[in-house]
């Protein structure tokens, strides 16, 4: 039986490493768990929707380059909860961040900065 | 045949409405209308807001405001609410000692002791003394975890130093953890970590997942990590009180540093009536209250100068001032509704924005004046309109002749009309006899009730709080609502509200921006409600009841803006229940709920005199 670890999915294509790196410090420091796989599609919102489908939590996060994008299941076409094209340290941070905190059920962090 | 228009101007809400009188004087209501009161009840600047008011409801029927042929305006009670806050007690820390805060993702558990060692001056350490290590946001999680892997004493060199606890600007307490070899209780999220005064002896504290801080809010626990001796102890007793509660905390020992908890000099109320009586504001909202009913018929109420409660009442007296041109001394404070309350105000000299819940008091008092200028409203009013303008009928007279309207009343009858500034009482007997009165305390304190308990940075969210029922957004399809009830929605709910309290208005949801428990708002509102509306009812009727004695009234009928509440009327209904009084909320003409009953009433009067 294979036992799968409750995660949110990070669904990547030719991720810029920058980004890559804060949106998953984001979701670390809420002690979530997180998997990143590589996926062959040039969307951010189609890698979201697709991770978010596969994630057991039914959160998802799609990275193409440096355009990010987070979508829980559910969600209908063309409504995402963040997305940005070219996302700041913070916001990176904090799409992270929200994909956590979209599970634990608190608000979304805003762009406050610290 | 001719339009006649009813105006009540209130404290908060100017109501309208229009009847038409046929020559054999028979009346039809064509419509009605509300605006908010521009200016202050009873001055010129109403003249707007009546203006608003009117063409609004002549609107609805597709008409102007020149087709109108008769304005009656109330003769107001030249009584006007206001209200004020004033905290008895305050907390003031010189030389910022202390760090209490929740902030969301701590790291660690338990509690240290060190000396703060500023990430910069880390070459400093020296091998055997415990330290606090501080980082800025400057720094990486990162870099930190490398400087404690590679200076600290678990880095496997033998002269490593010492570090016990870490204090974070960033929010990275968790990425910290996750890469340092040692396991020590993190802090982060503190704004104000550059106040932080390197060298200075520490203790730390991060509560178990689920608890709260446990040895640092205890005066007893933070002797025991700091070695405080029983004077010392005794001067951190405020930081221990306003740390209860809160995960994560820092005490500092600064040997010059000093906490006081003052009590501020309160100062006493003098009630000037059939007895004068003095009583002081600290002695509590239930001894104030009842020294105002010992002191029979209040001619005038003043405070000490220069204390806290003698300038509430100053300002509120110099405010109403502008309202009555002549001498200050006609006008008199003729009721106060004192109610006790506890306010979360800003510790001067904290670290992190940290509140302490002070002691306060919240009065509302009833200002009157010789007489409101109504005819100077209605010259202005008639050169503006061009229509003929009246000032009829007492209030409390109109009022009840409006509720008569609601299906199902008859003589005798009692009204209590709840406001924004003021509860009044009438009692009409079978022979039409009107007694009445006015108290302070109305719609205007429970918000300010709420405002202060919550500590909401603005009055209008907590009128909103006031008027509408909450939710909490659980996911982005459905919303649970404060009666446990769930509630599913077919597209998804905009993600700013998730996670949030919201309000249910007509128009969408308000989320509440600051991070309460929906229980703890629920609770705030609901007593601020009861601490002023139940109280007032009582002392209202009590006042205008034959031989004084509520038994002696049968039926009340609730009306004003405030009787539209949807908690209010329910818990007056509750309270009067053992008094076996008829009591609900009125519905003025069978359609109007609780407004308009004086607009209503001007009308109908007219109809009366011309008979």
């Amino acid at each position: 039986m294979i036992i799968q670890r409750p995660s949110i999915f990070i669904y990547t294509h030719q991720a810029d490493p920058a980004v890559l790196k804060e949106v998953c410090a984001g979701v670390e420091e809420e002690g979530v768990f997180y998997d990143t796989v590589e996926f062959p599609d040039e969307c951010m919102e189609k890698l979201a929707y697709k991770a978010a489908r596969d994630s057991m939590l039914g959160s998802g996060i799609g990275i193409f380059g440096t355009a990010v994008c987070l979508k829980m299941r559910g969600l209908e076409k063309g409504r995402n909860i963040e997305s940005y094209l070219a996302p700041s340290r913070i916001q990176c941070r904090n799409i992270g961040a929200n994909s956590a905190r979209a599970i634990k059920k608190l608000p979304f962090k805003e762009d406050y900065g610290i | 045949m001719s339009y006649i228009a009813g105006v009540d101007i209130g404290n908060s809400t100017t109501e309208v409405c229009v009847g038409e009188v046929t020559g054999n004087g028979n009346l039809t209501f064509l419509t009605s209308a509300s605006c908010p009161t521009t200016g202050t009840k009873g001055t010129i600047e109403n003249v707007y807001s009546v203006k608003n008011a009117l063409k609004l409801a002549m609107s609805r029927i597709g008409r102007e405001t020149s087709d109108i042929d008769l304005v009656r305006l109330n003769e107001a009670a030249p009584v006007i609410g206001d209200t004020a806050m004033e905290t008895l007690t305050e907390t003031v820390i010189t030389d910022s000692s202390m760090i209490g805060h929740n902030p969301s993702t701590p790291a660690g558990a338990g509690q240290a002791v060190g000396e703060i060692l500023l990430i910069g001056n880390i070459s400093r350490g020296v091998p055997g003394t415990p330290y606090i290590l501080a980082a800025s946001a400057e720094h990486s999680y990162e870099e930190v975890a490398a400087v404690v892997n590679q200076y600290g004493s678990g880095s496997g060199q033998h002269d490593g130093i010492d570090i016990v606890g870490i204090i974070l600007q960033a929010d990275e307490a968790v990425l910290v953890e996750n890469r340092i070899h040692k396991k020590v209780p993190i802090i982060d999220e503190v704004r104000r970590i550059d106040r932080l005064p390197d060298g200075v002896p520490a203790a730390i504290e991060v509560a178990l997942p689920g608890q709260t801080v446990r040895m640092l809010s205890n005066p007893y626990g933070i002797a025991t990590l700091l070695g405080l001796n029983a004077e010392e102890t005794r001067t951190v007793t405020p930081i221990a009180k306003s740390l209860i509660g809160k995960r994560s905390a820092v005490v500092l020992k600064t040997p010059g540093g000093n906490i006081h908890e003052n009590i501020l000099p309160a100062g006493e109320i003098y009630f000037h009536g059939d007895r004068n009586i003095t009583i002081n504001l600290d002695e509590g909202a239930d001894k104030i209250m009842a020294a105002a009913a010992d002191a029979g018929d209040i001619r005038d109420i003043s405070g000490q100068p220069d204390t806290n409660v003698g300038n509430m009442l100053s300002r509120i007296r110099t405010g109403m001032s502008e309202l009555d041109k002549s001498a200050e001394a006609d006008i008199r404070i003729t009721d106060i509704l004192a109610v006790d309350t506890l306010a979360p105000v800003l510790i001067s000299g904290a670290l992190a924005g940290e509140t302490c819940l002070e002691k306060a008091v919240g009065i509302a008092a009833m200002v009157k004046t010789q007489k409101l200028p109504m005819q100077e409203i209605a010259d202005r009013l008639k050169t503006e309109l061009n229509t003929e303008v009246k000032v009829a009928g007492v209030e409390a007279v109109m009022a009840s002749l409006g509720a008569l309207t609601t299906p199902g009343t008859k003589l005798p009858l009692a009204i209590l009309d709840m406001g924004g500034g003021s509860t009044d009482a009438a009692v009409i007997s079978d022979d039409g006899h009107v007694t009445m009165t006015h108290q302070a305390g109305a719609g205007e304190l429970v918000s300010m009730l709420i405002q202060t308990e919550l500590g909401l940075s603005d009055r209008h969210i907590a009128e909103q709080i006031k008027k509408y029922p909450l939710a909490k957004v659980e996911s982005l399809f459905h919303m649970r609502m404060e009666n446990g009830q769930m509630t599913f929605v077919d597209e998804s709910i905009d993600p700013r509200f998730f996670g949030r309290v919201v309000l249910l208005t007509e128009s969408g949801l308000i989320r509440i921006e600051e991070e309460i428990p929906m229980e703890k708002i629920v609770q705030v509102r609901r007593e601020a409600k009861r601490k002023v509306f139940v109280t007032n009812a009582f002392r209202a009727l009590r006042k205008v009841a034959p031989e004084h004695n509520l038994r002696n009234i049968s039926t009340v009928v609730l009306v004003g803006g405030s009787a539209e509440d949807f908690e209010i009327p329910e818990m007056l209904m509750e309270a009067f229940t053992d008094y076996r009084i008829v009591c609900g909320r009125g519905n003025i003409r069978g359609s109007e709920g609780p407004r308009n009953a004086v607009a209503t009433g001007l009308v109908l009067s007219y109809v009366g005199e011309q008979q």
